[in-house]
């Protein structure tokens, strides 16, 4: 059975609050698998003391990677805007959907209708996409109208395969929260028949992936995120801990969505990553 | 010797009543809206007339209001009476009045005087029909955000078909659309129209004939076919509109009939007439 406990610690700003379910055994974390949009940074505005609390985080010696479903800029843009707001992020140490979707289409040899922002297709370059046989499709607000997705059911009903870069309900904007291009893969599996595979978050593979070149096993792994779902519930359905975060996407009531609840669920990723260096590094 | 002949289950006097799908069924719609009447149709409607059975046409087309409709078919040939049309729309304001709800509709803009005297202000529900290339992006995304402001989202789709034929090919249809709000509000839609029962009920009320008595005809398998068998109607499944092959051996609905087009499923209902 699981209790929650009231932990009480000390941040930057003073005192906060982690709710967190008592364990039988403490896990020593040896990796962390950090989430970015809403966790670091919502757009351009970095969550308040996030630069900060990165740094004693990598200064305690965890080895750290950044997954995210972002898939509407290429790594390349992504890296730079982060690098912007002061985080202290090196390239290859982000791993992206973007990236396993690319994987799995050059493994497949398949030639993808894409629907990608033109800013992300840079991270599909050289994927040949004439004569289509696959539709992948990622976080697109420009193509999800009509006569787009129509192209992409017609594919489908003729034998083309479904790759779904990853099926987010939502996500959060500056002014609100935005539909994800999760129903619209949704949307084209029910009028196709044709079930997609996805290939981020919260699929088991992707965590797996992110942890390969970290040598480091899923029980020895968190996971910080704000989507209950595609972050704490995937990470922990791959064997590792799950932290969820109050902020970005996250919404009252959030922690009892998922069975079993978060390892702990913080005000922000500065105070996740007080409960880390405190308890369990 | 001769094996013994079934009897067709259309032999016997007990069918009363016809229910009849417009769009696959009577015409094909065009890409310029004036549509094609489908070979043998008009004909055959005239014939089930002459014949005295009541004849309703059960539709879920929202691209237009009823008199556009009726409009529409008369210019192919079909004579269709206003009254004798049943669409979800109508169905759908009487829901809105009964429960005090006012829609952010996501509809085809000619569908929008059907709901001419309905409140839409402050809207505290979503209603979804066919509104093809008026589903843009943001259109969704507006009604995602209305249904996420709500304590307790309404989601109406009139309909659930997952795509129709139209001259140039299958084009996606409302039930998609409902799918992809349902899965990013967490929510269940409330379906006006085929093949909820309350739909089919309503038309046969109209009728005055018993279920049991009643055909329906149709190229959906799943919403015509199956959802009229559902009620204790009988369906028969016409190979035109958006039929396709694999419908043959469909996994969960056995058509009573499978005929080519509606005039060979008016010469099975007629045979013994």
């Amino acid at each position: 059975m699981q209790t929650l406990r009231r932990f009480p610690l000390k941040s930057l700003d003073g005192v906060f609050v982690c709710c967190f379910r008592k364990m039988t055994t403490v896990p020593k974390v040896e990796a962390v698998l950090i989430d970015l949009s809403g966790t670091l940074h919502i757009e351009d505005t970095a969550i308040p003391n996030a630069v900060d609390a990165l740094k004693r985080l990598k200064s305690s010696g965890v080895k750290v990677r950044y997954v995210t479903n972002t898939t509407k800029e290429p790594k390349r843009l992504l890296h730079n805007r982060l690098t912007q707001l002061g985080f202290a992020i090196q390239l290859e140490e982000i791993f992206t959907s973007l990236t396993a979707a690319r994987n799995l289409v050059e493994a497949r040899k398949i030639r993808p209708l894409c629907f990608l922002e033109d800013e992300a297709k840079e991270d599909f370059e050289g994927i040949g996409v004439e004569d289509p046989n696959a539709v992948v499709v990622g976080l697109a607000p420009s193509y999800f109208n009509y006569e787009p997705l129509n192209k992409a059911f017609n594919l489908l009903i003729e034998g083309a395969s479904l790759i779904a870069i990853h099926k987010a309900r939502y996500y959060k904007k500056k002014d609100g929260l935005a539909l994800g291009p999760g129903g619209f893969v949704e949307a084209l599996e029910y009028a196709s028949g044709v079930k997609a595979e996805v290939v981020g978050k919260p699929e088991k593979t992707f965590f797996l992936e992110a942890l390969r070149d970290l040598k480091c096993s899923p029980q020895n792994a968190v996971m910080i995120g704000d989507d209950v779902r595609d972050d704490v519930g995937g990470a922990q359905a791959a064997g590792l801990h799950g932290i969820l975060v109050k902020t970005g996407k996250y919404r009252e009531g959030d922690e009892e969505k998922i069975s079993p609840a978060p390892l702990a669920t913080c005000f922000d990723f500065p105070a996740a990553t007080e409960l880390l260096i405190n308890k369990y590094l | 010797m001769a094996l013994p002949v079934k009897p067709s289950p259309w032999s016997s006097k007990s069918i009363q009543g016809v229910l009849l799908d417009i769009s696959g069924v009577l015409y094909n719609n065009t890409e310029d809206d004036v549509g094609v009447a489908i070979d043998g149709s008009v004909e055959a409607v005239e014939r089930l007339r002459k014949s005295g059975l009541p004849v309703r046409f059960c539709t879920n087309e929202t691209q237009c209001t009823r008199e556009q409709l009726v409009r529409k078919l008369s210019r192919l040939g079909f004579t269709l009476g206003v009254s004798e049309v049943f669409p979800p729309a109508p169905a759908v304001c009487q829901i809105l009045k009964e429960r005090n709800l006012r829609p952010f509709t996501v509809i085809h803009p000619s569908c929008d005087p059907e709901f001419a005297d309905i409140d839409q202000n402050d809207p505290n529900c979503v209603v979804l029909g066919d509104a093809a290339k008026y589903f843009t992006f943001e259109k969704v995304n507006k009604a995602f955000q209305t249904l996420m402001s709500l304590e307790k989202p309404v989601l109406i789709s009139m309909g659930q078909g997952k795509y129709y034929k139209e001259a140039g090919g299958l084009k996606l249809d409302v039930g998609a659309y409902m799918k992809a709000l349902e899965y990013a509000c967490d929510v269940k839609a409330e379906i006006v129209g085929k093949p909820s029962p309350s739909f089919f009920n309503a038309v046969l009320k109209d009728m005055g004939v018993d279920a049991s008595n009643a055909v329906m005809i149709g190229d959906d398998i799943v919403n015509d076919v199956g959802g009229a068998q559902a009620c204790g109607m009988k369906g028969i499944q016409v190979r035109t509109g958006k039929f396709r092959p694999s419908d043959e051996n469909h996994p969960t609905v056995k058509p009573d009939s499978y005929v080519d087009n509606l005039a060979a499923g008016v010469d099975l209902l007629l045979q013994n007439r």
